[in-house]
């Protein structure tokens, strides 16, 4: 993802900086709203992280509200937190089973396609494939709600193979179970389309030279298909490292209840729970860098990582 | 004639593989029946009868067809008041973001321009560091837009990635046709309007067809910013429906359900049918611009 740095040809001989600035008032005034949108929108929340640090009361602002005593008082309250550990565990485990299932499907679905003939039919498969990717997560929760539900799908199944009808909506484990199936259909076809043009970008005499020397399928997939795609697992490797702790909140929020709280509750539904319904500002601000840093630090201990073993594959 | 000798080559040495051809086509066929089978088994069982739902009967099509799921659904739900919020902020938010996104991207990819360096940095350090939840929601707040359309459609409308690919697409327009315009005495705007716009087509379907999905699937900016029902967009009246024990403040239904006239999930499949119904029409003609997006996004991001 380097950027190839062009040599630009100076046309017109440079000048000082304000006569430039003067001249080109036309294109400043362009970029003007957008610059403002982003300042805006992008800038003053990431200045709002101080209130993690502060006192935060409404009528006083960021800037005019007291500084906590120590400053790092938040944090402390949250480790010393009763919940603190078994949220950080549940957010670890959500994270770890998503990238072990939802991680390794896509490049097996890939490479299935890939050795697929029959172009149409190739084309129709990868087509539905991507449907669920469109779907929203209130559609993807409400279906799945409906599927664990008594009379629903999953129950149907059930019941066919001779178990007992039960709520399957209820309980940690049919939680974690239902959150990992949904995330792996919903991204098995889509996570696959990297992978796919990475394969067919690779040079087709490999093939031939491959068919010459009679190698059979597994042979090509193993030497030529997988050296193919292998920059692009990387990449994806690192992202899924890095987005461990963001549990998809959104979907979690959806399918929380009482009886799983104690499974789905994670650093980032904490902060919402806390932050938007209870109204403690700069607690939730405080617990949600705590999870923005530890995740920085993780994309950038798996690019070292990655950079070690195979300085090619980095992406920075 | 050079391909069908080659195919006859390729076809000697596949013949040992030709069972795992086969497999491989049924297993792809298997797979892609469970990546339609839920929304066709959705669609069924909102039609079907309770006694159906109930004996669990109901698998690929509708048995005992009923249509009080979605009768009661209008009756009880404005829908329609839904889908024209949904629409409103859907093509509000799109052409926003299109606009402004286009004006700094252009402005970007003017070589000589003094900020260029500044404001590529500018625009890196969003992608590496955001402000969260809380913060953000304490802006819109503090700005005056909460329970406003604009909270939904005012934070998104610019955002950095965007910025770099459609100046990415900008740069692969020759540099020699500006040069020209502005010999004409043509202004920036106008070079941006009349020469790079109309050319530009291919990544204004693109980005649009995106940007309206986008909207069209959240719901969580809407949960956070949007109190008054009579305002919120399609999906939290599935979300009001399903999740937050909608279906006990509509009575009519639930005395329908109560007395086994119809099932729970009549109403609230009827409900997710309206909801994806929209975007599963349309996705057999937007889903080539959304490969070409993603494409786009992975070479050039």
């Amino acid at each position: 993802m380097a950027k190839k740095s062009k040599n630009a040809v100076a046309v017109i001989p440079k000048k000082n900086f304000w006569t430039q600035i003067k001249r080109q008032k036309g294109l400043l005034l362009m970029a003007l709203v957008p610059v403002v949108f982003i300042f805006i929108f992008n800038y003053i929340p990431i200045y709002g992280i101080l209130i993690a640090f502060k006192n935060y009361k409404a009528s006083k602002g960021v800037w005019g509200s007291a500084w906590l005593d120590p400053f790092y008082k938040n944090f402390v309250t949250f480790f010393k937190n009763v919940n603190c550990g078994r949220i950080i565990v549940n957010t670890l485990r959500i994270g770890i089973s998503t990238v072990i299932c939802t991680f390794p499907a896509p490049i097996i679905y890939a490479l299935l396609l890939n050795e697929m003939k029959g172009r149409k039919y190739k084309k129709v498969v990868q087509t539905i494939s991507y449907i669920p990717h469109f779907i929203s997560m209130v559609v993807i929760c409400s279906m799945l709600n409906g599927f664990c539900s008594l009379n629903g799908l999953f129950n149907d199944m059930r019941f066919t193979l001779g178990l007992e009808r039960t709520n399957l909506n209820a309980g940690g484990t049919n939680f974690l179970i239902m959150y990992v199936l949904s995330a792996v259909w919903q991204s098995v076809g889509w996570g696959s389309i990297l992978y796919l043009s990475a394969l067919t970008n690779v040079d087709t005499s490999l093939y031939d030279v491959a068919n010459i020397d009679g190698a059979n399928r597994w042979q090509k997939m193993k030497n030529i298909a997988i050296p193919a795609i292998l920059p692009t697992i990387t990449i994806v490797l690192i992202m899924n490292v890095g987005g461990v702790l963001n549990s998809d909140y959104q979907k979690i929020l959806l399918m929380q209840n009482s009886t799983n709280r104690d499974i789905s509750e994670t650093i980032a539904t904490f902060v919402y729970t806390v932050g938007i319904q209870e109204g403690r500002f700069s607690y939730s601000t405080a617990v949600n860098l705590f999870q923005s840093v530890v995740s920085f630090i993780l994309v950038y201990g798996a690019n070292a990582v990655t950079r070690k073993l195979s300085p090619d594959n980095s992406m920075f | 004639m050079a391909k069908v000798k080659e195919k006859e080559v390729k076809s000697k040495i596949y013949i040992g593989s030709r069972t795992f051809d086969v497999i491989l086509i049924i297993a792809m066929g298997l797979l892609s029946v469970i990546f339609i089978y839920p929304f066709l088994n959705v669609l069924a069982i909102s039609l079907s009868g309770n006694g159906m739902i109930v004996t669990g009967q109901v698998t690929f099509y509708p048995r005992d067809i009923i249509l009080e799921g979605y009768k009661m659904l209008f009756r009880e739900e404005n829908i329609f008041l839904a889908y024209g919020n949904t629409i409103i902020i859907a093509a509000g938010g799109a052409l926003l973001s299109l606009t402004l996104t286009s004006l700094l991207a252009y402005v970007m990819m003017v070589p000589d321009f003094v900020l260029k360096k500044p404001l590529s940095y500018f625009l890196l350090i969003t992608m590496f560091f955001s402000g969260g939840t809380v913060p953000g929601y304490i802006l819109i707040r503090n700005l005056g837009l909460y329970n406003t359309w604009w909270a939904l459609i005012l934070p998104g409308a610019v955002s950095a990635y965007n910025v770099f690919v459609y100046r990415a697409f900008f740069k692969g327009i020759s540099l020699e046709l500006r040069e020209a315009a502005k010999i004409d005495g043509a202004s920036e705007f106008g070079i941006l309007t009349r020469i790079y716009v109309p050319l530009a087509k291919a990544l204004y379907a693109t980005f649009g067809m995106m940007s309206v999905v986008g909207t069209w699937n959240s719901y969580f900016s809407s949960l956070l910013y949007i109190e008054d029902p009579k305002k919120q967009p399609i999906q939290m009246v599935l979300r009001r429906v399903v999740f937050a024990s909608g279906i006990d403040n509509m009575t009519d239904t639930h005395e329908m359900i109560t007395s086994g006239k119809m099932n729970q999930l009549n109403v609230q499949y009827a409900c997710v049918i309206m909801t994806m119904g929209p975007i599963l029409l349309a996705y057999p003609f937007v889903q080539k611009y959304f490969v070409k997006g993603m494409q786009v996004g992975a070479v050039k991001g």
